[in-house]
């Protein structure tokens, strides 16, 4: 099986800020440096499903 | 639910120059309260003693750090930090992906969830032993890229 790959549509996400990922996870659909803007714009733009996340970190390891 | 584990990217450094990647279990969570609702990322870390969240969540879904339900915890580091708790509703979501069983169902519990402003940074929450682990069989198949949550 393979791993479902984030690397592509996180490419040149903004970093720091949240991003509202289309739930097939094909697109960024809004980002805002606050979660519930980000969520609404997503709404706005007819995403109704958004995935909520920020880019990792570039200290990315997470203990 | 066999889920599989996500790719997200990373930054090369001297310890691991040739790291582009990172695999992770993570899993999409509906996050519920009242009428509120939000899906959000959570690794699933059997390491975390319980379930949290950043705390950009816990403003989403309107619960308040002056609720008085606080606690302290740490990480790898001395600092103590604090979270705020509350009751939320939590679905597990499907993810569907090639040689993923199609439909399989959400799996839905209340979760007595952990919110910081320490997780911020991180941008997704994690899904730890009380609350996952205490209600779940999880297994983890690494080399073959899934887990398990039965």
């Amino acid at each position: 099986m393979q791993p479902i790959d984030l690397t592509a549509v996180l490419k040149d996400a903004p970093r720091g800020e949240w991003l509202a990922l289309s739930f097939a996870r094909d697109r960024i659909v809004a980002h805002a440096p606050n979660l519930t803007d980000a969520k609404q714009a997503a709404y706005k733009l007819g995403e109704l499903n958004p995935i909520m996340m920020k880019v990792p970190p570039p200290h990315a390891l997470v203990l | 639910m066999k889920i599989p584990f996500s790719s997200l990217p990373a930054t090369p450094d001297s310890a691991f120059p040739f790291r582009s990647e990172l695999k992770r279990p993570i899993v999409a969570l509906l996050l519920e309260r009242g009428e509120v609702r939000v899906i959000v990322y959570a690794v699933v870390d059997s390491g975390a003693d319980v379930c949290v969240f950043p705390a950009s969540v816990a403003n989403d879904l309107g619960v308040s750090p002056s609720n008085q339900r606080a606690s302290a915890f740490s990480g790898t580091g001395d600092a103590a930090q604090t979270a705020w708790f509350e009751e939320i509703q939590v679905t597990i979501l499907p993810m569907e992906a090639p040689n993923i069983e199609p439909n399989q169902e959400p799996l839905t519990f209340p979760l007595y969830a952990g919110f910081c402003e320490t997780m911020e940074h991180i941008g997704m929450g994690l899904l730890g032993q009380d609350g996952l682990f205490s209600r779940f069989a999880v297994s983890f198949h690494h080399a073959h890229n899934y887990f398990e949550i039965l």
